[in-house]
């Protein structure tokens, strides 16, 4: 293959740091028993890309701990592989983030020692199913300096996006906004392009040296605008969930309990890879009642759920009743407790007899290891 | 040269064909037979071995390896793909001079001295692959320290109608076994040996290549090597084990082994999180329940879609159970279809297998009691059930 994949882990993370204060956004818990990064990383993996390096600046142990030694994206290569890839000490380290160029600068090093002509720079805050070959066979054949990935904005009311483009026939983007809304027929980024490396490595030195440090803006729209950079527009058919805020959050791991959704998401012939534990199967008790649920290994159900979504280890004692919930690994809610709308994030306990009811609108949220 | 060395090794005897599962067997090791939503037999003694800190396991393989080697891979799973030692597959090989298939469980220990003595242990510990149970094997080798013995053989109590079944020890007080019995008509003791044995190496080396060089022998552990060293007043003692047990090698047992699983007070308590059970995980997504579904009184792996009736039943990873389906006392092993209208009841289907629409397989007990069958149907691997037909209880296809 030959493209490198670079993941980043953080972007995003402000405005789903109720559930960053401790993880990186890429380590978010998503659709049972998966973490936000096994998608991209799964889809690249599934593309036949070996080279891969994640990004990543703050609270990364979360990040690493589910990494492990790589071995179940079989990227434990010799060749290659997966590196995690954390700023150098020297490079300001408590600055904020001041940007993707300044992230990818520390990975300086990594690229230019890549072999590959060609780089997939991809967010973790996307859930999609792709096969990035196909975008890259587009890429080549287009002939322009970076292939971007959208999809089709279908309804105009919705809220904003990163990046909104819009395209001509062959492909070749027109206009390129940075977080506006967008109309129907325009086109939303997925936090995916692909450029050559060499283009990439000279812009990153190039940028960061002027203390520039946006990628999107200041390099990719900026270049755009001056008719010295041509975008081609990849577009993406099959189901894309941007995680960028808690309703996006609460939304979208609900909708993968649809199977219009959940199906494509989680294909057989491109399975999404994710850290093994080693749980047990789920036991469901003689007495419950399980509904339109998404359920990882591990838990046991005794109680009434509709409509919920658990990760590995969630126990729901008898009585309990759970509604349009979403329960992060190894948390307890205890006999006759009530939920609806309610994310309870990992490890904590809800003990016997609580009532906890949020808005689908604004859902409760239960910090990690919290006992309520 | 550094000469390393380890205390003790396993041999895991994974050999056997397992005839009396029938189609269950007929194209993969006994060993290599699913259980319990997402294991496979071998698991529980590879995890208790793991578990028990022996971090070298000699797996001996003979009846069709391909699933059981395929599985068992460098070991990883089980944290055993280590620099020294590790999991390793023994299949028979031939040789200059003797080539030979393995004759017997002993024979099979004999043409492997070579790899047991490449890390020089002290005491090996033999099991099979056979059984379920969690068993600290490191606290049966300090009791064999303790009692200076040679050869120590777990023992379990059972009924007297089981013991003229099993192997039967007969101790002192001092756990010294004095007697050993094969499937006696009128047992004398009520241990019965579990298929566990520690050895001190050395001694059992001298056992192995007398035993080779008898042409009478069967080359068998039960039959020739344990009665030998009887006979010549070696040290010998019977470890005592309580818990759960269970040889799961007849289509009841396998069943009700799955079904103990279900038992509020699961007696082996796969879900002790200081003694996991380690098995080869695949990238199964979680278990979808779809609206209109019911599942009750039930253990469902990873990757499962169900839409249909799931009730006293233990459902492996990758199954769809669909509309209207209906699954009651079933043992559903991995990525098998149950079609709309389908009724399965008190069955074990295999591996890949796929009941069409509106088939019926096994039938429904009379009374009240969920557990008191007619007698349980059974459905190979890969096999296809069409559309509308019937599978008898106690019939197997």
């Amino acid at each position: 293959m030959n493209m490198t994949g670079i993941i980043f882990s953080e972007m995003y993370g402000e405005d789903l740091s109720v559930f960053t204060h401790d993880r990186n956004l890429a380590a978010i818990p998503f659709g049972g028993r998966y973490r936000l990064v096994d998608f991209v990383l799964s889809n690249m993996v599934n593309s036949g890309i070996n080279n891969v390096g994640i990004l990543a600046k703050q609270n990364y142990h979360s990040l690493m701990d589910h990494l492990a030694n790589n071995q179940e994206w079989d990227l434990n290569r010799k060749n290659g592989g997966l590196l995690l890839l954390p700023p150098f000490a020297s490079e300001a380290v408590n600055q904020n983030n001041r940007g993707k160029l300044d992230e990818l600068r520390n990975a300086l090093n990594y690229l230019e020692n890549a072999s590959t002509p060609y780089v997939l720079l991809a967010d973790a805050y996307v859930v999609y199913n792709m096969d990035y070959r196909p975008m890259l066979q587009a890429h080549i054949e287009s002939g322009a300096d970076v292939t971007i990935a959208a999809t089709r904005v279908e309804d105009g009311s919705a809220a904003g996006f990163p990046s909104v483009f819009q395209a001509g026939r062959s492909g070749r983007i027109t206009s390129y906004a940075l977080n506006c809304t967008a109309r129907p027929g325009d086109y939303a980024g997925m936090g995916c392009m692909i450029i050559s490396r060499q283009l990439l490595t000279s812009a990153i030195r190039e940028y960061t040296a002027r203390g520039i440090y946006h990628l999107e803006r200041d390099f990719i729209q900026h270049q755009f605008n001056r008719g010295q950079l041509s975008l081609n527009l990849y577009e993406f058919k099959g189901v894309c969930l941007r995680i960028r805020d808690v309703d996006e959050y609460f939304n979208n791991s609900l909708a993968i309990i649809n199977e219009e959704v959940g199906g494509p998401l989680f294909r057989g012939d491109r399975p999404i890879y994710t850290r093994v534990t080693d749980e047990v199967p789920t036991y469901y008790g003689p007495d419950c009642s399980v509904s339109a649920c998404v359920i990882a290994d591990g838990c046991s159900i005794e109680g009434e759920v509709d409509h919920c979504v658990f990760s590995r280890g969630v126990r729901i004692c008898k009585g309990a009743k759970v509604k349009n919930c979403i329960i992060m690994q190894g948390s307890v809610v205890g006999e006759n407790v009530e939920l609806e709308n309610v994310i309870v994030d990992k490890w904590a306990n809800i003990t016997a007899g609580a009532e906890l009811k949020g808005l689908a609108t604004n859902p409760v949220i239960i910090r990690k290891g919290a006992t309520v | 040269m550094i000469e390393r060395k380890k205390e003790c090794i396993a041999m895991l005897l994974a050999g056997g064909q397992g005839s009396r599962l029938y189609v269950l067997t007929e194209d993969t090791a006994k060993p290599a037979v699913p259980f319990g939503g997402k294991y496979r037999i071998i698991d529980f003694s590879l995890s208790n071995c793991v578990n028990s800190g022996i971090d070298t396991v000699g797996i001996l393989t003979q009846y069709q390896p391909l699933e059981l080697n395929d599985y068992i891979g460098n070991g990883q799973p089980w944290d055993l793909n280590r620099n020294f030692g590790g999991a390793h597959v023994l299949p028979p090989y031939t040789r200059a001079k003797h080539s030979d298939w393995y004759k017997g469980t002993a024979s099979a220990i004999y043409q492997n001295i070579a790899f047991v003595d490449r890390y020089n242990p002290k005491y090996v510990v033999l099991l099979s692959g056979d059984h379920i149970y969690k068993m600290d094997y490191h606290k049966m080798l300090e009791f064999h320290k303790e009692k200076g013995s040679e050869c120590t053989i777990a023992v379990i109590d059972v009924s007297d109608s089981e013991a003229t079944r099993m192997g039967i020890m007969s101790t002192d007080d001092n756990m010294a076994i004095t007697d050993f019995e094969e499937k006696p008509k009128h047992p004398k003791s009520n241990h019965a040996s579990m298929g566990v044995y520690v050895f001190t190496w050395e001694v059992l080396r001298q056992y192995l290549i007398a035993d080779e060089e008898d042409p009478s022998s069967e080359n068998d552990f039960g039959k020739n090597i344990i009665p030998a060293m009887l006979k010549d007043g070696r040290a010998m003692f019977a470890y005592p084990f309580q818990g759960y047990w269970k040889d799961v090698g007849t289509l009841d047992s396998l069943w009700q082994g799955n079904m103990d699983l279900l038992d509020p007070n699961d007696p082996l308590n796969i879900h002790d999180p200081n003694w996991k059970i380690y098995a080869r995980n695949y990238a199964s997504p979680s278990t979808r329940i779809d609206p209109g579904a019911t599942v009750a009184n039930s253990l469902v792996a990873e990757g499962c879609i169900i839409r249909g009736k799931v009730v006293h039943s233990v459902l492996y990873t990758g199954c769809v159970v669909e509309e209207g389906a209906c699954v009651t006392g079933g043992v559903i092993m991995p990525n098998t279809v149950i079609k709309k209208g389908a009724d399965v009841n008190y069955a074990i289907i295999g591996e890949q297998c796929v009941i069409e629409e509106n088939a019926t397989v096994g039938e429904k007990p009379d009374g009240e009691d969920p557990f008191a069958h007619n007698g349980i149907a059974v459905v190979g691997h890969r096999k296809t059930i069409a559309s509308g037909a019937v599978v008898k209880a106690k019939e197997i296809i």
